[in-house]
């Protein structure tokens, strides 16, 4: 804000602008006062519009801004100023300003050539175009996906294939490290949540199957679905929400930060420290965490049947070895190392995908879990029809 | 308004104190800010600079010590008032801070939005205006921050902070992380913007460059307070303080000053 005089304090009543506009001899005049800052001068906005351009009958007739009686003015006010005089050049009025001071000159000046620059125009897009656009691009990015993830398992298989033949290539600190994150440390939030489940399942089998009478069965298809299914899932999507998400933080900040480049200008292969660490501690792991959240199921389910039944413990662990048998076990447990297998992949690939920023940071963060969930999820229905059409 | 020696002062800071976990940065520090100047505020690392700019625009309290902006004590402010006195200061961010969900044009219209009530022809016309200011090209308005390159946030950065007409504005190493031509173009449109719409103008920088081509005055930072202010040729004719000496009559300095350009371009 530019003031004509810094000592003088405007009255509140002075600061209010005005214009007004008078004919002198052959001058229009537009006498400006108050003051044409940001906050005051909206108040004109409307009005400088609506202002008819005086239309000069003769060309000797000329336009003058005589702001001599603005006190304040910044560049808002320079700009409806500006604005206006435009109007009037346009109008074939030539018109040039009077009354201002040094300041006010360099700053209205600078305004005139500064606001004659187009403002390029947001270009509006049809939405039905921009629905099959999106969707179009959804569908190539889905199969980028596949084709990324597929290569990155090869390389991953390479890379293996690498470590059996030169074992000194394992990194075994590393791969401690990482058994302790993703397994040891999961084991109690992944228990608790198979118990919750198991039990949940029980006792919502139990009431419903007494529409029927059949609530004993509630056991046999707790003890049928916690080893099929619910263990190995509920601890498949608890590993890809931490560790998955975990994988990808680590290696995509190690990216963002260029610390991967410095490695592999240094000789080290990302796919040897970084890499196949996570991948081979999560296919050790996820086994591992299923058997827990296979028995904290049963467990679960075993208070409630107590419970709800008034079943004790010996009489359940009878009943579930009547109906449980060793293959509903492995039913569960041959899916857990590719559910390990997908949710590294895909954590890893995710992270290695990182670019310079934050923001793409949390982006292939969220990524990553919701496509490791999505993935062992339908691996999860791959596996149980291929099971029940072999094994029955 | 206070006026000092015949001169506005906007900025008032006396007996200023901090520490950061046990390591005291400031005691006793005092700094004037006159209208219409260009001050640099220069110092070693860890001195404290950035923090005292921070401090000075209330994002970081102070442990002891006055803070008077436009006259007025901060500490007496009502909410109402402060809200006032933001809107008469701009601040641009080491990196330009736009908010990265906002177009360049949007950012720009953000503190006019918030602090005024103004039609969306007027703040569209009124961000491009500004936009053209800082020497932006037109195609940038529509543009997010990320599609931006590092010297072109800064300039919208300091659009977004003149958007309201402020009469100071803060900037924080406004050239560093430029190439020297983007610096040197940087620090022309400081002093022209400075002309053009009299601002006072609070810079933290390093750039001995800047601080001889636009600034001043510059006030330094030691010894856990502002130990000398004065023109840049005068700091380097009388530096009168080791760090001063070293700084402004280092080997950087002779290259940026004034006097050793002319000589180098005669000869």
């Amino acid at each position: 804000m530019l003031k004509r005089d810094h000592q003088l304090v405007l009255p509140t009543q002075a600061r209010a602008p005005g214009f007004r506009v008078e004919l002198r001899g052959t001058t229009f005049c537009l006498i400006a006062t108050g003051a044409w800052t940001v906050a005051e001068v909206v108040k004109l906005d409307t009005a400088l519009k609506r202002l008819r351009v005086p239309i000069p009958p003769t060309p000797e007739f000329t336009g003058v801004m005589d702001i001599a009686g603005i006190a304040e003015i910044d560049t808002a006010g320079a700009w409806l100023l500006q604005r206006t005089a435009a109007a009037w050049e346009k109008g074939g009025l030539r018109t040039r300003y009077a009354g201002a001071t040094e300041s006010f000159r360099v700053l209205i000046e600078e305004v005139q050539r500064k606001g004659n620059a187009e403002q390029p125009k947001l270009e509006k897009r049809d939405p039905g175009r921009q629905l099959i656009e999106d969707a179009t691009k959804a569908l190539i990015g889905v199969w980028r996906d596949a084709v990324q993830l597929t290569a990155f398992l090869g390389e991953v298989t390479a890379g293996i294939g690498r470590m059996a033949r030169q074992p000194s290539r394992f990194r075994a600190t590393s791969f401690v490290h990482h058994l302790d994150h993703a397994g040891l440390r999961a084991v109690p939030i992944t228990s608790l949540i198979c118990m919750l489940i198991g039990a949940v399942v029980m006792q919502q089998g139990v009431v419903q199957l007494k529409l029927f009478g059949a609530e004993s069965f509630a056991v046999n298809m707790v003890a049928i679905l916690a080893l099929r299914e619910v263990g190995i899932l509920l601890t498949a999507i608890m590993v890809a929400g931490r560790s998955g998400s975990a994988i990808t933080a680590e290696i995509g900040s190690m990216k963002m930060r260029e610390e991967i480049d410095a490695m592999r200008t240094l000789g080290i292969d990302p796919m040897d420290t970084l890499v196949l660490p996570r991948i081979l501690a999560l296919v050790v792991a996820l086994p591992l965490l299923t058997v827990i959240g296979d028995i904290m199921g049963l467990i679960g389910g075993g208070l409630m049947a107590n419970s709800y039944l008034g079943l004790d413990a010996s009489t359940y662990i009878d009943k579930l070895h009547d109906t449980v048998k060793f293959r509903d076990f492995m039913a569960g447990m041959i899916k857990a190392p590719f559910a390990a297998l997908i949710i590294g992949l895909v954590g890893c690939l995710e992270g290695l995908k990182v670019e310079g920023s934050a923001e793409s940071l949390g982006t292939h963060v969220t990524s990553a879990v919701v496509k490791a969930i999505f993935l062992v999820i339908i691996l999860d229905a791959i596996f149980a029809m291929f099971i029940s059409a072999v094994w029955g | 308004m206070t006026v000092d020696s015949g001169r506005e002062v906007l900025i008032r800071v006396r007996g200023l104190a901090k520490s950061f976990s046990g390591y005291q940065i400031w005691d006793g520090l005092s700094l004037d800010v006159y209208r219409g100047e260009i001050l640099a505020i220069v110092g070693g690392s860890g001195q404290g600079k950035s923090v005292l700019l921070r401090v000075i625009t209330g994002l970081v309290k102070p442990e002891a010590g006055e803070i008077e902006l436009f006259g007025r004590n901060v500490k007496t402010l009502s909410a109402k008032d402060r809200l006032d006195i933001e809107s008469r200061w701009g601040i641009l961010f080491q990196d330009g801070a736009l908010f990265s969900s906002l177009t360049v044009l949007q950012n720009i219209q953000v503190p006019m939005r918030e602090h005024l009530d103004l039609p969306q022809a007027m703040m569209d016309d009124l961000a491009f205006l500004k936009l053209t200011m800082v020497g932006l090209p037109p195609e940038a308005a529509h543009k997010f921050p990320s599609e931006l390159s590092g010297g072109m946030r800064k300039r919208a950065g300091l659009a977004r902070a003149l958007a309201l007409d402020p009469e100071i504005v803060f900037l924080d190493e406004p050239t560093a992380g430029l190439d020297p031509i983007g610096a040197s173009d940087f620090d022309h449109l400081i002093r022209k913007l400075q002309q053009t719409l009299g601002l006072t103008v609070y810079m933290v920088t390093h750039d001995l460059d800047t601080i001889f081509t636009v600034c001043d005055r510059v006030a330094v930072l030691a010894e856990k307070r502002i130990v000398r202010t004065g023109s840049p040729s005068e700091l380097q004719r009388h530096p009168n303080h080791p760090w001063i000496k070293e700084y402004f009559c280092g080997e950087r300095a002779r290259a940026a000053m004034p006097a050793t350009r002319a000589q180098a371009a005669n000869g």
